[in-house]
């Protein structure tokens, strides 16, 4: 075999190569429908599981030969896949599901993103979760009075730009610890590895979402102090209302679904319908409950309106949101 | 324990239950072996079909996926410098040398039965560690976790054969690894404004692009087939069955892989790249005649495999006993956990013992079924050396940039792959270690965000860095590390004399 034409032939496909890298084009015909759900987080997190246990549900109430695929475009601490969603045009096809309050600070603080939470189209919630304030089973604290008073208070969570940051600065401010600068040591991977830290005694409290953190407190290594929310979800547990704080009431973590800015009324109402049956599919209730989802389904002009109010809520401690690591 | 042993091999042994783990073994063999793609990426594909499996079922199958991927991914590190999956990686600096010798089948050999038998002793290690493993996981705080970072690039860097260029591809290393968001500071670093970077440089692409790329380019410089042995009935002779018996000829560097990699499993976000790099060059330091390290000695074979097995067994320890993903792989397969109504934490080993067996003899069987199907299979996959450079390159180059865009579909993926696929090319040229480039990156983000995190702790004091039994223990290996070079040169200097 001479080398030659081999050389050309190795060219040839090294040009295949490049072009077999490019994104395919999108399908332009409407009823070819293949509906992405763009998840901003890389496989594996919750918001991940969240999205795949939902997705076949979802698909059978939009009609025969849709297809809902999840599609994970990870980057920027969520900002990437925002973006894209933000970005798509308007015809149904993209969705994505958004961490929320975790993407309004940083819209609040001023920093630079490429979509605007208030223009999308709100098709639903899917979940949401109250805090749970916590130590560690062998900690000298015994209750919230105890937190007030302690000497030294190192707040454990993930880092900067994460909702449970966000909202252990808000608890530290509204119990009056501000003045006391407490520590921050943020920056853990994921919720799991900050309460192990809070286990180890790496700090002495942290705030932790409340389905996450239960197994910890089952098995007695952490100790819960109060919950945000209007009632208790975790019984024997007092509110922070209940405790006298009432503004922190409305701390929580929802996972929201929506679509970009501009899209069609009808098109709205047919996806926003489509939500609504499958959230109340008992099939999917049962995966929900299997899958450990914090099921708590609102309409989409409600998850709107939800979204407007963590503007409000959160602008009013707008003060309290900087970065307490920055160097 | 033994009636849930025995109960969980009684599941397994059910036909359509060693039809889902051959499925996970095949899936895994592949995905393995094709760099990009990976365990991670197969269980995330896999996980929609488990939907109407019953839990046991899902973790068979997934058990299947993670024992065969690193084995998978030992064979195009061997053949083709390339390494499937990053623990492979280590595999390459003698692998690759073996097969331009023509002994592709020797390093075939003794890579799947090192991973084989490594697995296996983990999972013994697994079995014996998981009562205490809580305390083991609890030993490692921030402090713990820097000062480990510590001694993985010591031991690194002190390896390599040329010290000030094993500093200067380290350095090199590191400066990539601090591209990104820093999420405790809250700046951007060296992104160009690019949102792309924000997240920093994956490890995959990197690495198709330090090692697949590099080499091809490499190849097409040097053309003709990779293996520099003219006869080709060199595989036939030097075949599987001596690979097999190199692997019990060196009890101790299978030994040592098994046990570093099982303890370095267990040290969640470390992972297996570290444990298998760590493996390698304990092995290249400590073993006796060494001076062929690096230049085609199976031992450098056996030592990273045995331990990029072990890892698996080690790292399922975060995972099960608090929710910590010790890998890239286990995040996802918590993922699956999680789905089928499985809460890894404190409690799962308690509730759910049989379960976890489930889990082990899955993988267990996975282990050795994959390496038993690469042992048979050597003799055809080593013909791959002798296959013309110039219908392997585009092959190759083509299944690398593919892999790095199937990643995460992202086009700057290619464009990483194809930037360090210069700078390896260039690193060859040059001799400088890319294997030291790699360790530093990866162990750049942990070293960093402990030490930022300890300093916050601490309150600026350093000196409380020696407070902690764990750091300290691992201080003085790192010391130990850094005084091996030392003693070898007194010990030549004794002998000259």
């Amino acid at each position: 075999m001479s080398l030659g034409p081999l050389r050309l032939r190795c060219l040839i496909l090294l040009t295949l190569a490049l072009v077999a890298c490019a994104p395919a084009a999108d399908e332009a015909t409407l009823d070819n429908a293949t509906v992405s759900i763009v998840i901003p987080y890389r496989p594996g997190g919750g918001f991940d599981r969240t999205v795949r246990a939902f997705a076949p549900y979802f698909a059978k109430q939009l009609g025969d030969g849709v297809t809902v695929l999840p599609e994970n475009v990870p980057g920027a601490g969520g900002r990437r896949g925002a973006a894209t969603v933000y970005r798509a045009r308007p015809d149904g096809k993209t969705l994505g599901i958004f961490n929320m309050p975790g993407f309004v600070p940083p819209e609040i603080l001023g920093e630079k993103v490429d979509y605007d939470l208030r223009e999308l189209s709100w098709i639903g919630r899917l979940e949401s979760q109250d805090y749970v304030l916590l130590i560690s089973a062998t900690s000298e604290l015994q209750d919230l009075q105890g937190v007030r008073a302690a000497a030294e208070l190192a707040f454990l969570s993930t880092g900067y730009g994460s909702s449970v940051l966000a909202a252990s600065q808000i608890v530290a401010g509204q119990l009056g610890l501000s003045d006391r600068e407490p520590i921050y040591l943020a920056g853990y991977a994921g919720t799991a590895d900050y309460l192990v830290g809070l286990i180890r005694g790496d700090g002495n409290v942290a705030l932790g979402p409340v389905s996450t953190s239960l197994k910890y407190i089952e098995s007695g290594d952490l100790r819960p102090l109060a919950v945000t929310g209007d009632g208790s979800s975790l019984p024997g547990v007092p509110t922070f209302t209940e405790l006298g704080y009432p503004d922190l009431a409305a701390l929580d973590l929802q996972r929201s679904i929506a679509g970009p800015p501009g899209m069609d009324a009808q098109l709205l109402v047919t996806l926003r319908e489509a939500f609504l049956r499958a959230v109340a599919d008992p099939e999917f209730i049962k995966t929900a409950r299997n899958a450990r989802l914090d099921l708590s389904p609102l309409d989409g002009a409600a998850t709107a309106a939800e979204v407007a109010q963590s503007f409000t809520y959160y602008a009013a401690f707008k003060t309290n949101l900087t970065n307490p690591n920055a160097l | 324990m033994l009636d849930s042993l025995l109960a969980a091999a009684a599941y397994l042994a059910q036909g359509v239950n060693l039809g889902y783990l051959a499925l996970g073994v095949a899936v895994g063999i592949v995905f393995g072996s094709i760099p990009g793609l990976g365990g991670a990426t197969a269980i995330a594909l896999l996980l929609p079909l488990t939907f109407g499996m019953e839990p046991e079922q899902a973790i068979i199958l997934m058990g299947g996926i993670m024992g065969a991927v690193s084995i998978g991914g030992s064979v195009s590190a061997i053949l083709l410098n390339t390494p499937g999956t990053a623990p492979n990686a280590a595999t390459c600096i003698d692998g690759y040398p073996l097969t331009r010798q023509g002994k592709a089948g020797l390093a075939i050999g003794a890579a799947a039965t090192a991973s084989s038998v490594g697995g296996i002793l983990s999972l013994a290690i697994l079995v014996m560690v998981l009562p205490v493993a809580r305390t083991i996981v609890l030993w490692f705080g921030p402090p713990a976790f820097f000062m480990l970072a510590v001694l993985g690039l010591t031991s690194l860097t002190v390896a390599s054969s040329n010290l000030l260029r094993g500093l200067i591809a380290a350095c090199i290393g590191l400066f990539f690894g601090f591209v990104g968001y820093d999420d405790i500071g809250g700046t951007d670093r060296y992104t160009l404004g690019i949102d792309f970077l924000w997240d920093g440089i994956s490890i995959v692409p990197l690495l198709i692009g330090l090692f697949a790329i590099a080499e091809m380019m490499n190849l097409y410089r040097a053309g003709g087939p990779i293996s520099q042995s003219d006869d080709g009935a060199t595989v036939r002779v030097v075949g599987t069955v001596d690979g097999i018996k190199a692997v019990f000829a060196n009890p101790r560097t299978l030994a040592s892989g098994s046990v570093i990699g099982a303890v370095i499993g267990m040290v969640p976000g470390v992972g297996g790249t570290v444990a298998s790099f760590l493996s390698y060059s304990f092995a290249a330091q400590t073993s006796k005649n060494n001076e062929n390290f690096g230049a085609g000695d199976v031992r450098g074979v056996i030592a990273p495999e045995a331990a990029n097995n072990a890892k698996d067994g080690g790292a399922l320890i975060p995972t099960l006993a608090f929710g910590i993903p010790g890998s890239a792989e286990m995040a996802i397969f918590l993922g699956v956990l999680i789905l089928h109504g499985i809460d890894p934490g404190p409690m799962l080993l308690i509730e759910r013992e049989s379960t976890i067996f489930m889990l082990i003899l899955a993988l267990l069987f996975a282990t050795i079924i994959s390496g038993t199907l690469i042992l048979v299979a050597a003799r055809h996959l080593a013909r791959i050396a002798h296959i013309d450079s110039l219908v392997l390159i585009p092959c190759v180059i083509t299944v690398s940039l593919v892999g790095a865009y199937a990643l995460h579909n992202a086009v700057g993926d290619v464009f990483v792959a194809a930037f360090f696929g210069v700078l390896g090319f260039l690193m060859i040229r040059l001799e400088y270690p890319r294997i030291t480039l790699v360790i530093a990156f990866v162990l750049s983000s942990l070293m960093e965000r402990n030490f930022i995190q300890s300093m916050i702790m601490f309150e600026g004091n350093w000196l409380r860095f020696f407070g902690d039994t764990t750091t300290l223990v691992l201080f003085f290996l790192t010391l130990f590390a850094l005084s091996i070079p030392l003693l070898k040169f007194m010990r030549t200097r004794r002998a000259a004399q």
